[in-house]
């Protein structure tokens, strides 16, 4: 694994998110800042920064005239991931 | 951070992951009531549903149909207020469509060549109900499953039976009782 998806999961509120981005298949914003105990916006600022290095993928639609975003977890950050908590576990 | 705390909050992450079935329940047991609420009134009033041909069809195409946009509705404002999707949930999503999709097919079919699609219906839906039991590990829907499967292969062999109340009968013990068992059930998270 790559050391720029190390630190970037090195983070809690992006470990969080995608910990548990990998257990579901997709996930709104209000999940995610239970999830992560965090702010809107730093949650905002660490889920672009997770969707910039290809790890997650970000998609805004309207229902019923209300804005909503889903976020999923990419091949790419699925396959960081596991790479990340093999380390982890052979580490420990 | 250090590698114990990272992994607890992996771990306390993806146990966050809840599954919530009272929605399955509640898809099973409104279909259920609708179809055979509908098989009784034509049973009783065949005069108003059958006035004409196509005044059945219309019948038995309209109701589901509106049935259909009903619980589609339903099932998105569910999943925005649950938040989340799990894997489970879009394989019992992209079966039940199937189905929906398969059921367009029959009636279609059953419209051009002018037989009842009763039977054809009922086998597929006592197949994707022993699927869906089988992935949600819930034995009584998985056992209506296999018993509507019965009584539609029963019925083949009775053609003298009322497709009706074989309609009735057979979503009350297959889709009905299963569908609030799993509805009311305590512990379906």
């Amino acid at each position: 694994m790559n050391k720029e998806t190390e630190k970037l999961l090195f983070n809690p509120i992006r470990l969080k998110a995608i910990s548990f981005l990998i257990s579901v298949e997709k996930c709104n914003f209000k999940t995610l800042i239970d999830i992560t105990d965090s702010t809107k916006g730093n949650l905002s600022i660490q889920l672009k920064k997770l969707n910039e290095a290809g790890l997650i993928d970000i998609k805004k639609y309207f229902h019923n005239s209300y804005p909503r975003t889903d976020y999923s977890i990419t091949k790419k950050g699925k396959k960081s991931f596991e790479e990340f908590f093999k380390e982890l576990k052979l580490l420990k | 951070m250090n590698k114990e705390e990272q992994l607890r909050i992996i771990n306390n992450a993806i146990n966050q992951t809840k599954q919530n079935l009272k929605p399955l329940g509640y898809n099973l047991v409104f279909w259920s009531i609708v179809v055979i609420s509908m098989s009784l009134f034509h049973y009783f009033f065949p005069q108003i549903v059958q006035f004409s041909y196509y005044s059945a069809a219309i019948y038995w195409i309209s109701i589901p149909l509106l049935g259909m946009i009903y619980t589609t509705n339903y099932n998105i404002k569910n999943g925005i207020k649950v938040g989340y999707e799990t894997q489970l949930d879009r394989v019992i999503k992209i079966i039940w469509g199937v189905f929906g999709f398969a059921w367009i097919f029959i009636v279609a079919i059953s419209l051009i060549y002018k037989v009842s699609p009763v039977q054809d219906v009922l086998f597929l839906l006592s197949i994707v109900l022993i699927m869906t039991g089988l992935i949600i590990k819930f034995n009584n829907v998985t056992i209506g499953g296999i018993g509507l499967l019965i009584f539609t292969a029963y019925s083949y062999y009775n053609p003298v039976m009322n497709l009706l109340l074989v309609n009735v009968v057979g979503l009350s013990l297959g889709m009905l009782v299963p569908g609030l068992s799993l509805y009311f059930q305590k512990n379906n998270e």
